[in-house]
């Protein structure tokens, strides 16, 4: 039983002066999902072949595709299972590398790693449902966890935590095929509560420069005597890398620095500070540490991610605010190898008029959908490397999708 | 209106209790005991209870309850097993009335009986229940429990002969005050502790609170209870109390952890309906000032407060109530909160802004998950498409980029084709000289294009009448076209401008230009494009700087200064004097920068080395190694395994190249002696046995597949026709295989 909607939006191809107008359709698939309180996430897997939600009522579902399911949009439910003794927060995928593993953060202080158990056919055969076991429950918070995530493939296995307290914890696995023993890596305390978390995308460990590819670092509003003493190394400053040069002396291979972006959803007009804290781990001293730029974000932030970052050579940040705010970070390496990191405002998105709940990036990096408080998900696409465009909107209240205003704006601008 | 005060105090409180009107508390410990006045705005001391010379364990209390007819009388639970009557009239500062020692140990409950005030009631560590009559100050009945201790009695509000006691086993019973002999009933509640309950001040619903972390509410209007709603809090639940005049609004404490005092609606078990935040440790009493917005606990942090309801959080207004997610498909997972209002149908707009206060909306909502499938994702099917279709490696250039240019073209993406176009008119000369091109149709644009912006240079006129003839037309689109940054565009035009004398096009000019003006007509829409596409590629001038050494830049322009005035002096038409590789490397770098690593990727694998090297001089070598990675992942994420594959083995990054180097080793091993086949041969070296197909007993070269269970196994069609049919194994030994 399932309704088609059609949507109708217009997208420039990238890389095109002219704007050419295409299609493209959605169509809406209420999937009943059984939970009894509201629904906190929805995080699709690597593949995009399996889907896990979590709920207040303390239960994580897993989904999986099933073309042959006309039902709930295909998706037929493959693991349910009562996962925290207070409300589910957040869930997230580890990279399919380590296994079918979710993690997730409850309003119980706790966050738990999960794992799906295959070997064990019989057992859950009749009902069809697959087994989830318990791997480990990370205890060190004293206040509700509200986000979890795992770091990118190329660092190993990693989670990052936030809490209600502000305080941003790092775990490792130091043995990926252990997903029982976890270490906390640090703890970094935060001035507001701590609403989301993200990491920045990254391929690789280690960052190998040709020798001249290496650049000044422009002068930055710091005095001269600053300036000097950013560059020697010191104790104060820990971005100076040891690094080291590669054979027949061509390259120089500095480290990857991973970054975590954390927002705060602080309300009180007490707080007059950025709600938002990037972090970056330094291996020299191998410590995480708060960066002194920061985006200017002033209401309380809801949702944060990176986006993926393909063959761009800086991030994007999506900030979900009141609106939503998109920054660009820049890491600009120095002739010494030390580092610094350029935080930029990139644009602004106001469509939504209300609070924005959450961003969310394709796979790409080039499209952002979001969702706010007017009811609606909208689709931006990036346009020129400069400009955002809103290519379309859905509006509804999860039963209904009413045709956008977007397919007359759209057709308005074919015309001219 | 009451507002939220409170009062720091010596030690912390176990209890208290409000006398008749409430205008009054006591609260009780182990080292305090005091009386205050509730006032307007704070906590007035009234009477303290713990004097006189001899501060005995009976002044050390685990509970305290206030008569609820006699406002002078007073009761505690002491930690030695005594129950002390307290009375407020005594004239002496000593209010101590009478002491029951009637229980071996600790006493955790006194309660008096509701309707008939002199009766008090106890509930002890010893797992008795005794009775007294203050009457006659003595103690009237026992009642056995038969569990190690009881932790709560209270009085049925609605017959007062009854009460209910709980105990450590889990267990809950009813008792009929005139028969100590056998409870009424008695029933496992739950897996732990209970450490508290509460009758409901209206209905015949007891709640009980539980170490399992829940508050379980029965109806126990019947003989056999029955549980009404159970609700999952974070931590052991201490103290439960319902709110009155809300008939389904519980407050309860936490025994740890939680130091918060939360009220739960039970139609919701899993979200406070409202928390009181304002206590530093854990609270260890509750009650309801009679107004139903107004409540007092008392805390290990020493504090008394009383909490008002204006001033308390409301949990389930700041979660947050939207889920979204983008697959790598483009689909969409949405899911949100639904207001009751639109559960039901009405017109009014559907989603819930944050004013969920009222208890009504706070209860009904739930959220719906949509599936948004996206059915027409172009940038998903281009990508699979053009990695299922490209041609990388194995053929001459001319036809990789002739076969690509049109999956591309085909695929509707002008620029990519164009791309591949441009790359093979470049670089075809490479692999054949002398090689007579036939340009198809679709790679003409790429000639307009050049002359034109070779027409804007006015220093090169010198050209054929009929050339500038066409370009006239081309020229005046270009210009209503473009803006006037793109015009002056000196570094991308100059380049193009030297293009003229790329023997290629020469070539193309003078064979084709008539052809070119016949099908003017089919050209103008792509010939515009391209052309944008072109100057797009090659024009932003920061690109350069970006990228490049500004040295090698300046080196590179003087030089091809001095081409260019060589140029003037009409030196003869050499090949290879325009210098492709700027203009190549950044329409790759914008191909990257804008997420489509796989076009800038698939051309320089597709490159011979010699020349890809020269244009890997031009990337930061982070760049290429990102690239490289990031359209490898994609391919993974899209579950194209091969054709990442294939790319790791064809990049040029030897860091790259490693990457299918590090995965699982598979051993085999030999079907007839078990023994493992060593890598790299089909040959047993135990027995010489090679690896045979367990169905047909031939020699398997290619695809085998084995059970992990036994390690037998064959090719793998037969082995899927066999398993089709069969359970166990084909070879005869007898094992269920599993192929999972």
């Amino acid at each position: 039983m399932f309704k088609l909607h059609y949507w109708v939006s217009s997208c420039a191809i990238p890389g095109q002066l002219e704007l050419k107008f295409y299609s493209t359709m959605f169509i809406s698939h209420s999937v009943s999902t059984d939970h009894k309180d509201l629904i906190h996430d929805v995080a699709f897997d690597h593949y995009g072949k399996r889907m896990a939600t979590c709920s207040s009522d303390q239960f994580i579902k897993v989904w999986e595709m099933d073309s042959e399911n006309v039902i709930d949009g295909g998706w037929k439910l493959s693991a349910t299972w009562k996962a925290h003794s207070g409300s589910v927060w957040k869930v997230t995928w580890a990279h399919p590398e380590f296994g079918q593993v979710l993690a997730s953060c409850s309003f119980d202080r706790t966050a738990a790693v999960w794992e799906e158990i295959v070997s064990e056919p019989n057992i859950y055969a009749q009902t069809g449902q697959k087994h989830w076991a318990k791997r480990t429950t990370l205890v060190d918070s004293r206040t509700s966890v509200m986000d979890i995530k795992f770091a990118p493939k190329s660092m190993g296995l990693l989670l990052a935590t936030c809490s209600a307290d502000g305080i941003i914890r790092i775990y490792e696995a130091p043995d990926v095929m252990n997903l029982a023993q976890w270490t906390l890596q640090q703890e970094v305390p935060c001035k507001y509560q701590a609403s989301c978390i993200s990491w920045n995308p990254s391929y690789t460990r280690e960052r190998r420069c040709v020798k001249k590819a290496f650049t000044k670092i422009p002068n930055s509003d710091k005095k001269e005597a600053d300036e000097r003493s950013e560059f020697d190394g010191s104790e104060e400053n820990p971005m100076k890398f040891p690094f080291h040069v590669d054979k027949g002396d061509k390259y120089i291979v500095i480290p990857e620095v991973p970054m975590l972006a954390v927002g705060s959803d602080e309300n009180s007009s007490t707080a007059n500070s950025s709600r938002v804290v990037i972090l970056h781990y330094s291996s020299y001293v191998r410590r995480w540490h708060k960066l002194d730029s920061v985006p200017s974000v002033a209401d309380p932030v809801h949702d944060i991610t990176f986006a993926p970052r393909l063959g761009r050579s800086y991030d994007i940040l999506a900030v979900a605010t009141k609106d939503i705010k998109l920054f660009t970070i820049c890491q600009l390496i120095g002739t010494t190898g030390s580092s610094r990191f350029e935080v930029t405002p990139f644009a602004t998105l106001e469509d939504h008029n209300s609070t924005v709940w959450r961003v969310s990036w394709n796979s790409v990096g080039n499209v952002l959908a979001s969702s706010g408080d007017d009811g609606c998900v909208r689709i931006w696409r990036l346009n020129k490397q400069t400009s955002w465009k809103c290519v379309g909107t859905i509006k509804g209240d999860g039963r209904r999708l009413i045709l956008p205003e977007v397919i007359n704006g759209g057709m308005a601008l074919a015309k001219h | 209106m009451h507002k939220t005060i409170f009062i720091a105090q010596e030690g912390p409180a176990n209890a208290l209790a409000l006398n008749k009107d409430c205008s009054r508390v006591v609260i009780a410990g182990r080292n305090v005991f005091k009386i205050f006045v509730i006032e307007e705005d704070e906590f007035v001391e009234f009477c303290n209870l713990r004097v006189g010379k001899n501060l005995n364990l009976n002044f050390s209390c685990n509970d305290v309850a206030w008569n609820s007819i006699e406002d002078h009388i007073l009761a505690t639970a002491a930690t030695n097993g005594a129950v002390v009557v307290w009375n407020l009239n005594r004239p002496s500062r000593s209010k101590q009335e009478h002491v029951f020692i009637e229980h071996n140990r600790t006493v955790n409950k006194v309660s008096f009986n509701p309707v008939e005030s002199s009766w008090l009631i106890s509930g002890s560590q010893d797992g008795t229940m005794r009775t007294f009559d203050l009457r006659t100050k003595t103690a009237t009945n026992v009642f056995h429990s038969n569990t190690e201790s009881v932790r709560d009695v209270q009085f049925n509000p609605n017959s007062h002969a009854l009460f209910a006691s709980v105990s450590e086993n889990g267990n809950v019973q009813t008792w009929d005050m005139r028969k100590p002999d056998k409870c009424v009933l008695q029933f496992t509640a739950h897996s732990g502790p209970i450490f508290a309950c509460d009758w409901h001040p209206e209905s015949l619903w007891l709640a009980t609170a539980s170490r399992d972390k829940t508050i379980k509410v029965w109806d126990m209007s019947s003989s056999k209870p029955t549980m009404e709603q159970t609700i999952n809090t974070i931590a052991s639940v201490g103290r439960v109390k319902w709110r009155p005049q809300h008939k389904y609004h519980i407050a309860s404490v936490a025994l740890v952890v939680d130091c918060s005092v939360n009220v739960w609606d039970i139609r919701r078990p899993y979200i406070p309906y409202v928390a009181f935040t304002n206590h530093k440790d854990v609270a260890t009493g509750i009650a309801w000032r009679g107004d139903p917005n107004v409540c007092l606990t008392t805390s290990r942090d020493c504090t008394l407060y009383q909490h008002v309801f204006k001033d308390a959080t409301y949990p389930a207004a700041q979660v947050n109530p939207h889920a979204l997610a983008l697959s790598p498909q483009g689909h969409i997972a949405f899911a949100c909160k639904v207001a009751p209002t639109a559960v039901k149908g009405s017109k009014i707009q559907g989603i819930l802004r944050r004013t969920t206060t009222s208890s009504e909306e706070f209860w009904q909502v739930s959220s719906t998950l949509n599936f948004l499938e996206c059915s027409r994702n172009k940038d998903m099917n281009w990508l699979i498409q053009f990695a299922e279709r490209y041609i990388l490696t194995g053929k001459p250039l001319v036809e990789i980029c002739d076969h690509n240019s049109a999956v591309a073209l085909s695929l509707g993406r002008f620029a990519v084709g164009m791309m591949w176009s441009m790359i093979k008119t470049l670089y075809a000369q490479d692999e054949d000289e002398g090689l007579n091109l036939s340009f198809p149709p679709i790679e003409e644009p790429i000639q307009p294009r050049m002359e034109e912006t070779r027409l804007t240079k006015s220093s090169l006129k010198e050209n054929g009448k009929s050339r500038s003839v066409e370009s006239n037309s081309t020229d005046n689109k270009y210009r209503r076209k473009s803006n006037a940054d793109e015009l002056e565009d000196s570094v991308g035009d100059f380049f193009f401008g030297d293009a003229e004398m790329d023997p290629l096009s020469m070539e193309f000019e003078i064979n084709h230009l008539d052809g070119l003006i016949t099908q003017d007509w089919t050209l103008q829409p792509e010939a515009f494009q391209l052309r944008q596409e072109i100057q797009d590629r090659s024009s932003p001038p920061e690109q350069f700087h970006d990228h490049d050494s500004p040295d090698g830049m300046e080196e590179e322009v003087s030089r091809i200064n001095e081409k260019w005035k060589g140029l003037s002096v009409a030196e003869p038409l050499v090949p290879k004097m325009w210098d492709e590789k700027y203009s190549v490397v950044s329409a790759l770098k914008q191909h990257g920068t804008n997420g489509d690593v796989q076009t800038a990727v698939c051309i320089l694998i597709a490159l011979p080395p010699a020349r890809r090297q020269a244009l890997l001089n031009l990337i930061d070598l982070y760049d290429q190694e990102v690239w490289l990675l990031a359209y490898i992942s994609l391919l993974n994420q899209h579950q194209l395994f091969t054709h990442a594959n294939e790319i790791i083995k064809l990049a040029w990054i030897p860091e790259v190249n490693q990457l299918n180097q590090q995965s699982t080793t598979v051993n085999i091993s030999c079907n007839q002696c078990s023994k493992v086949i060593p890598q790299g041969t089909r040959l047993c070296g135990n027995c010489s046995a090679s690896v045979t197909c367990s169905v047909c007993h031939q020699v398997v070269d290619g695809a085998y597949v084995w059970c992990q269970g036994c390690m037998h196994g064959g090719h793998l069609k037969h082995m899927q026709t066999w398993l089709s049919k069969n359970t166990l194994c084909p070879a005869g030994c007898g094992h269920a295989c599993e192929y999972t």
